[in-house]
């Protein structure tokens, strides 16, 4: 939909960190990209959101060069991912989510191998972050729990100095006070104005660390933008209890969604009416006003709730969706 | 990981007592369920290793019986059958007068052999693959004892091999051979078959990965094949000798149908089948799962500069199949240097039949020679193929993908996988024919033979290119695919003049067509054309493979 409305403000800027339009790929017969939009700029950390199966990974591995598309372009840091990938793999680092590791090999060689394989090894660095995901590197690979194989491939990524790090769902398996460590990490790493293509289930962390997301839903960008532009697209929801039965703001202009019990409603408010409904609401003098603003998880659910124009039955089949993972 | 493991000494798990009293109690439970899930499983498998190996039965009496029509023939053929060609490849042939022991002169090793690798193979995919997948962790989460799941896996193995032995017995007799000789013909290849899961079974408790197991299986089953080999050419006539004792092949040997009909060695065949699995499930029950039976230890925090290069990667993972390859290489050189040795008493060289059988030889010594320089080029040949499979199991196990994520080129990769095949098959060469020729105490010279079996190089590489090729255009199923072109090759090279094949169809596969020294002449040509053949698929599989989509499993 908003897919576009990045591209205005970089003109002088040198090429973005990734950009990819109308990528198209299929296995056989089933389709993983149905024609994707997705752009990083440099210096910005980039949420890459949707369901199980639409395509993200599809699309990272492509922009590694290890799929091949059918069909759209896709460039990163400037350059073709299939036919630059060894030079282009110099300047980025990448974090899988399924991080699959030599058994027979100790975690520490594995994080050598993996960035003596993109450059050089940044020792001071490496210690330092062993040290904060708290890993111990002289353990074999096939000892290591889901978690700890992630942490490998973290410090592999984070130890380097690449420009862009793409990163596929790299906190799963991390227990809370690790991925507080990451998010120190990533925000270390955007200070340093490099930027991140950061996949990710987990709204909470997305929400704190990137500036712009991208929506994708079966191989196809559906929203993307600023999250701060894309949260103003979206409904408050407002809970109040009043001094009277609440039934009367069914009248008020931009009230939406209205659920009225008693003295108690609640419903939800499009951005531009918020104003002139708190002033219709104060006539009503509430006794307790609560304002949820619209979060990236209501943006998100609303993607994933199918076609379905009913939206409470949309939110039910996504929390469904999401329920299931 | 670890399961609360349940000693069978009832040491711990108090809450445990009862079942701790009775070991095996609840340890079976859900046997039945695995048995038909693991036949689910591997139904197709299981039915195409059965009818092939039973219907070469009908396949290759036919082709007897139109061979030596008379009896007359058939005196004639037993005058000159035993020749040490036939007997280290196949066994002594102690009843060459009867179409029964024709068959089993032309056949049984073939059907042994087969049925052992059919047996390895299985234990390991429903064993140690699935444990190393993580897959049985799922299964054991379940209401299932700790042995169902193994024991079931052996059953299905085992019961494969009876399968094959009863069709062998009905094929023997729906051709009217002999009633005790189809038997015990059947039974031999079952207890082969038994003993194979035996083993299998322990070699799958002893390593971690089914790489593994499958390399310490293969090797068994080579190191007992030579073992008779040798036994065969050192016994004097067609009497067995005390070496075979050292084999379960040659236990099976000397079953003998159509000859004896012995049934007792069948006893020792069961025991270790018996044995091997219980002994395997022991193993299980004393160690965590997804664990071998020694424990990891704490290794280098910090990787090597060579670790990190990619033909160092190669080299470190594949150590422990590298070391276990060229040990047994140096073993088979030394073994059969020494049966060479003591073959150069037992000849007899009055016997001018023998002599033409060894094909174009000058004496017989250069024509088990040029057998024992051919078993160096394939105990190579297996290992450039597992070399090159270990290419596959790393993209397929998604390890690739964080290497390519790196700037290494996809050319730079694959390229230390083929240097590490191509240059360990052909040291490996080298080694087991040198010390084939410096054993065998002045039959003939180390450097005569290492010569003699560098020769086999092109072959070998031949398999390395197909493997690319396959690995280019067919990854997901390039390694089994490899293997049977391999294991065809195999079979046709050794006991395609046996299925009288012609000569020329031996001459074009790929180990039948370098030339045997030292009982053939050198040749050139076919060691060009290989050599080129095998260039032409790698280069074929490389561009392929920069060119196609990484795929993982």
């Amino acid at each position: 939909m908003s897919a576009h409305s990045l591209s205005a403000n970089n003109q002088a800027a040198p090429a973005a960190a990734i950009e990819v339009s109308g990528l198209r790929k299929n296995f056989g017969k089933t389709t993983a990209l149905a024609g994707l939009d997705l752009r990083v700029e440099r210096g910005t950390v980039a949420g890459f959101l949707g369901p199980n199966g639409s395509g993200k990974s599809t699309t990272i591995r492509i922009l590694l060069g290890l799929l091949r598309p059918d069909g759209g372009r896709a460039s990163l840091l400037g350059g073709d991912p299939w036919r630059d990938a060894v030079e282009l793999h110099r300047r980025i680092a990448y974090v899988p989510g399924d991080v699959s590791l030599w058994p027979n090999l100790t975690g520490g060689q594995a994080i050598d191998i993996l960035a003596r394989l993109r450059g050089g090894v940044d020792t001071a660095k490496r210690n330092s972050l062993l040290e904060r995901f708290e890993l111990d590197p002289s353990k074999k690979a096939r000892s290591y729990s889901k978690g700890n194989r992630q942490k490998v491939a973290l410090v592999a990524g984070l130890a380097s100095d690449a420009e862009l790090l793409i990163l596929d769902e790299p906190t799963s398996g991390l227990d809370p006070l690790m991925e507080q460590v990451f998010t120190e990490c990533i925000r270390e790493v955007k200070a340093e104005g490099r930027s991140v293509l950061l996949s990710s289930h987990i709204f909470a962390e997305v929400e704190k660390l990137c500036d712009t997301v991208t929506i994708i839903r079966e191989g196809r960008t559906v929203e993307a933008g600023r999250l701060d532009d894309l949260r103003h697209l979206h409904r408050t929801t407002v809970s109040v209890v009043l001094d009277r039965d609440a039934s009367v703001l069914a009248s008020v202009p931009g009230i939406n969604d209205l659920v009225a019990q008693g003295s108690k409603a609640t419903f939800t408010v499009g951005a531009t009416e918020l104003g002139g409904v708190l002033a219709a609401l104060s006539a009503y003098a509430p006794h307790t006003l609560v304002s949820s603003p619209p979060s990236l998880e209501d943006l998100f659910l609303r993607h994933y709730g199918g076609t379905a124009a009913n939206e409470t039955e949309g939110a039910a089949a996504a929390t469904q969706i999401a329920g299931a993972r | 990981m670890s399961t609360a493991t349940l000693d069978t000494g009832g040491r711990h798990s108090g809450g445990q007592a009862a079942a701790a009293a009775l070991p095996l109690s609840g340890t079976m439970t859900g046997f039945w369920l695995s048995v038909r899930f693991i036949l689910r499983r591997n139904w197709l498998r299981l039915l195409i290793w059965a009818a092939v190996l039973a219907i070469m039965i009908p396949v290759v009496y036919d082709s007897q019986q139109q061979a030596f029509p008379t009896q007359a023939d058939r005196d004639a053929y037993a005058g000159v059958a035993n020749t040490p060609a036939v007997a280290a490849m196949t066994g002594l042939p102690y009843a060459a007068g009867s179409l029964g022991g024709i068959l089993v002169i032309k056949i049984w090793m073939t059907l042994a052999v087969a049925i052992g690798f059919a047996v390895i193979f299985l234990v390991t995919r429903n064993g140690r693959a699935d444990e190393e997948a993580g897959r049985t962790e799922l299964l054991r989460s379940s209401a299932l004892g700790r042995h169902a799941y193994s024991t079931a896996n052996y059953v299905v193995s085992g019961a494969l091999g009876l399968v094959t032995g009863i069709l062998i017995s009905l094929l023997c007799l729906s051709v009217n051979l002999p009633v005790a000789g189809s038997l015990v013909m059947g039974a031999s290849i079952a207890g082969t078959a038994l003993a194979f899961v035996g083993i299998a079974a322990v070699c799958g408790q002893f390593s971690s990965t089914s790489r593994g197991a499958n390399s310490l299986g293969v090797m068994a089953m080579a190191l007992f094949y030579f073992i008779r080999a040798g036994a065969d050419l050192q016994s004097d006539g067609v009497d067995p000798s005390a070496l075979s004792w050292f084999s379960p092949i040659g236990w099976a040997q000397n079953m003998r149908p159509f000859g004896q009909d012995t049934w007792w060695p069948l006893l020792p065949l069961l025991a270790l089948g018996v044995g091997g699995c219980a002994l395997a499930l022991r193993m299980e029950t004393g160690r965590d799962l997804g664990m071998g039976l020694l424990p990891d230890r704490a290794g280098p925090a910090r990787a090597t500069a060579f670790l990190a290069e990619p033909v160092g990667l190669v080299l470190r993972l594949q150590r422990g199949s590298l070391i276990g390859w060229f040990a047994g290489a140096a073993v088979a050189g030394v073994f059969f240097g020494g049966v060479a040795q003591a073959m150069t008493n037992v000849l007899d060289p009055s016997n001018p039949f023998a002599k033409s059988f060894v094909g174009s030889s000058n004496s017989m010594l250069d024509g088990v020679l040029g057998i024992f320089v051919l078993f160096n080029g394939l105990l190579a040949g297996a290992f450039a193929v597992q070399c090159m499979a270990g290419a596959r199991s790393e993209e397929a196990a998604g390890r690739l993908e964080s290497q390519l994520a790196g700037a290494l080129s996809r050319y730079k990769w694959l390229g230390a996988q083929v240097l590490v095949a191509a240059a360990g098959s052909g040291l490996m060469l080298l080694l087991g024919g040198y010390l084939t020729g410096v054993s065998s105490n002045g039959a003939a010279t180390g450097g005569e033979l290492a010569a003699a079996s560098l020769a086999y190089w092109p072959a070998v590489l031949l398999m390395v290119g197909v493997m690319l090729c396959l690995h280019g255009f067919l990854p997901r199923l390039s390694i089994s695919l490899t293997w049977a072109v391999y294991g065809i090759s195999v079979m046709v090279a050794m006991f395609g003049g046996l299925f009288s094949l012609s000569e020329k169809v031996i001459k074009s596969t790929p180990f039948g067509a370098v030339p045997r020294m030292p009982a053939d002449d050198f040749a050139l040509t076919p060691l060009v054309v290989l050599s080129v053949l095998a260039v032409v698929l790698a280069a074929l599989g490389i561009w392929r493979f920069r060119n196609r989509d990484i795929v993982a499993e």
